[in-house]
């Protein structure tokens, strides 16, 4: 009977279509396989940097007692540290504490290493640092929004509209160390500035221009255009709707993405080299006789300290703790102002609608 | 409105502050004729190519010291072993006693004229100064003392006899040096002597024709104007300072900004867009999730923090790791310096790698996915929809994207400026896989190591300027580029 081959097939037959298991299978396997481990072999490389950072940084940062942060490196002027040996035991003391231990046992002078920047903390260039950047994202803001809104809002596309469009595109790729020239050369040479806080603003605030308008645009233009159309209607004027009824939904959008500027201001170290930064200042920023002064002096900065530790002194157990703990606290500060805008930027788009 | 503004200001004021270059430049190379320091120069070439033969044979000696130290060999025993190739290395470098001697106290005679030109250059603009202040009878005070350099350069070259005299004993030391057979103790060595003796016989050769220049030189022919920028673009040494001549080229800060970025690239290129393939096609939503804010933190470390872990962890870890005998085999290994353009390389790459990701993955994710779709369903593999499908119809955007890539890396400052080592010299390319670890010098690294300590409106300042103003030029060049890429080779996707 013939019924008897269908129901048990000839076991010798294979299924044409099943998956076969050959060398261009491994092939593929081995392949993606390669892409993975490219893509982690970056993250790794990157979690190393932050690890090494974070934990040497961190013996510096914080402390074993309470209030457990180190807070003299927080509110201290960085100074040069002495290492000597008195009577047997090792010292490890700043330039202050120094003088005060040999007054104390009335001697001249006490052989010592001495390593410049190593002892002190580093509140003036924190304060620096968010001098700069608060000034120039003013500047930057005011100027960006201003133009955003006129590419947005009034400008007619016309070639002169596209060559502004390239003009900030391109400015977006000029080198930092260019802006720094620049500044140098407009700001501090020839309008008489000197290296100063001001100088400093507008060079940094120039260099995030670019940013800020094209990321002010983009808000603007992500407003639903029947919200300009109902205040038109409602016979309101152009600048009137801009201000009343656009500006006001674009605000936050503005904001986070401004906040990607900020970590860039923060960031930079070559603009400032020459227009804005000093490696020692005595007095701290507000300790200035007219007021016209705040904006004409020099200020020391978090990067450009890191840049003077990690250059000019040498790499050793006592001037590590510096070297380190300042790239940390910059590192920390830098990493949590783009996590604020990552996060902003999820909770922006969960949550305005149209 | 402002970005235009804002573009037109920096070319304009990197001009102001640079264009003065070209004259001062000029300037600065007619007095290297005049005073005759071009005609002494072609002499210290001379020497200065005898102790590039001499500093070689000491070379030799220390490598065979070593080899003779590692075969079981006392320190004196070596020593007794190279008696005679000391004496001939002695030999050697007493044959250029005269000319040296010769080309020394001519240095000397010329850089006096130099410095008495620029004394009166200095006086005559301290003069005009005062006549501008209205100052006329301290401006008449102000002594100037004319130079007249054809009477100061008549001693020098009637030294010229005695250049002959002196070229000629040298030529006859070596010679005699060359005659002479030498064996090395240590026989592994043989062929680099017979190296050496070539490089001699090669040197001996240049000798009529430099006398040739030497005869035919006039302190009075005429430097054309182009040589100021001729000599800027192509000049291959950047010396600052020297009591000798200042030269500014920038090919050697060119090509060290090149050799940088290509080692980053090289690294940067394969790891950003495996990045970008695995974030868009492979990965869990999960794992995209996380790798893409991952990557944005990464673009975010500043600079000057990288080039900080540059000096303080990545390069001790990597001259240890060529250190190690597994890799001994391979000759540029153990590497001498630990800031070298393959660490700054290597941190530029980890800068590179977010900027090219992003704008790949952008120009992935823009495919439409009918094009996926289509060759799923003609039966091909994943692989291969990425890679005969995906990759190609993106292949503009991740052009651009490496473009900008390259773009940023070239304009990096603080992670070369702590890193690539700060060494002015156009890297040796004929070290093979060597090149990559010699320290070399950028133009960006230039400009933030030098604008600092130098005074305004001289002529190193201006020359910083210049290069600030090349870079800029280069960084809108590469961004025309990425740009015409995207339009250009953009697939019709319709």
């Amino acid at each position: 009977m013939p019924t008897d081959t269908l129901t048990s097939p000839a076991p010798d037959l294979e299924n044409p279509f099943q998956y076969r298991r050959d060398a261009a299978h491994y092939g593929e396997k081995a392949t993606l396989w390669l892409i993975r481990t490219g893509t982690y072999l970056v993250l790794l490389a990157a979690a190393c940097i932050f690890l090494q950072i974070g934990i040497k940084g961190s013996e510096t940062v914080f402390t074993t007692h309470w209030p457990f942060v180190n807070t003299a490196f927080f509110t201290e002027k960085p100074s040069t540290l002495y290492v000597f040996e008195w009577e047997g035991k090792k010292h490890e003391l700043s330039d202050s504490e120094f003088r005060a231990f040999k007054a104390e046992r009335h001697v001249e002078d006490i052989p010592a290493e001495s390593y410049a920047h190593s002892a002190g903390g580093i509140l003036p260039c924190i304060v620096g640092t968010v001098l700069l950047v608060a000034g120039s994202m003013t500047i930057a803001l005011i100027l960006g929004v201003a133009s955003a809104i006129y590419l947005s809002e009034y400008a007619r596309p016309s070639w002169r509209m596209r060559l502004i469009r390239l003009a900030i595109v391109n400015l977006a790729g000029v080198p930092s160390i260019v802006f720094g020239l620049f500044g140098a050369a407009l700001f501090v040479v020839y309008f008489k500035w000197n290296i100063s806080l001001l100088a400093g603003w507008f060079t940094l605030a120039l260099m995030v221009l670019p940013v800020v308008i094209t990321s002010s645009e983009e808000a603007l233009k992500a407003v639903p255009q029947g919200f300009r159309e109902a205040s038109l209607a409602l016979g309101a004027t152009k600048w009137q709707t801009i201000r009343t009824n656009v500006l006001p939904y674009a605000v936050p959008g503005i904001l986070t993405s401004s906040i990607l500027g900020i970590a860039r201001v923060a960031g930079e170290t070559a603009p400032i080299l020459f227009t804005a930064a000093y490696v020692v200042r005595d007095k701290y920023p507000w300790e200035v006789d007219r007021w016209v002064d705040f904006f004409f002096q020099p200020v020391q900065a978090l990067p450009y300290h890191i840049y003077v530790v990690s250059s000019k002194i040498p790499q050793n157990a006592y001037t590590e703790r510096m070297q380190y703990g300042t790239a940390f606290v910059f590192l920390a500060i830098v990493l949590l102002i783009s996590l604020g805008s990552v996060l902003l930027r999820i909770r922006l788009r969960n949550k305005l609608k149209w | 409105m402002i970005a235009i503004i804002v573009l037109g200001l920096i070319t304009f004021f990197l001009f102001r502050e640079g264009a003065e270059f070209f004259p001062q430049n000029l300037q600065n190379l007619r007095l290297y004729r005049k005073a005759g320091l071009e005609y002494v120069g072609l002499m210290r070439e001379q020497t200065a190519a005898h102790a590039t033969l001499n500093r070689s044979l000491q070379d030799l000696r220390v490598r065979q010291i070593m080899a003779m130290l590692k075969a079981g060999k006392t320190q004196e025993e070596a020593q007794a072993a190279l008696a005679e190739f000391d004496t001939y290395a002695t030999q050697f470098d007493a044959a250029v006693g005269d000319l040296r001697s010769l080309v020394s106290d001519l240095t000397d005679e010329v850089t006096a004229i130099k410095e008495k030109a620029k004394i009166h250059d200095d006086a005559l603009e301290q003069r005009e100064f005062l006549l501008k202040e209205g100052k006329k009878t301290e401006a008449d005070a102000v002594k100037t003392a004319t130079v007249d350099f054809k009477a100061e350069l008549a001693p020098v070259l009637a030294t010229f006899p005695a250049y002959t005299a002196a070229v000629a004993t040298l030529k006859q030391n070596l010679e005699v040096v060359l005659e002479k057979p030498l064996t090395l103790p240590v026989h592994e060595y043989q062929p680099r002597y017979k190296h050496f003796q070539n490089a001699v016989r090669a040197y001996l050769k240049t000798f009529p024709e430099t006398e040739e220049k030497l005869k035919n030189w006039r302190a009075d022919a005429p430097v054309p104007w182009w040589r100021s920028l001729t000599s800027f673009l192509f000049g291959t040494e950047w010396i600052t300072n020297s009591f000798w001549q200042d030269w500014y080229g920038i090919l050697p800060l060119l090509a060290g900004s090149l050799l940088v970025s290509i080692i980053a690239l090289l690294i940067a290129v394969p790891l950003g867009v495996c990045a970008a393939v695995y974030v868009s096609e492979l990965a869990q939503p999960a794992e995209a999730k996380f790798i893409k804010p991952y990557l944005e933190f990464i673009s975010a470390i500043p600079s000057v923090v990288l080039g900080f872990f540059g000096i303080a962890v990545l390069g001790e870890h990597i001259r240890q790791l060529t250190q190690w005998h597994a890799l001994s085999w391979i000759s540029a290994f153990p590497i001498a310096e630990r800031l070298n353009a393959f660490t700054a390389g290597a941190l530029l790459a980890l800068m590179a790698i977010p900027t090219i990701f992003s704008l790949s993955e952008d120009a992935l994710n823009s495919i439409p996915r009918h094009f996926k779709e289509a060759s799923y369903a003609l039966g091909a593999t994943r692989l291969q929809t990425i890679l005969r499908v995906l990759v190609p119809a993106s292949l503009s955007g991740i052009v651009s994207a490496v473009l900008l890539g390259f773009g940023r890396v070239i304009g990096e400052t603080m992670v070369v400026l702590l890193c690539a080592g700060n060494r002015i010299a156009i890297p040796d390319f004929t070290e093979g896989i060597g090149t990559v670890f010699q320290p070399v010098h950028t133009m960006t690294g230039i400009v933030a190591q030098e604008l600092g300590e130098v005074a305004n409106g001289t002529l190193h300042y201006r020359a910083l300027f210049m290069v600030g103003l090349f870079l800029f030029f280069l960084a809108l060049f590469i961004n025309w580029l990425a740009q015409t890429v995207v339009r250009k080779y953009k697939i019709s996707i319709g």
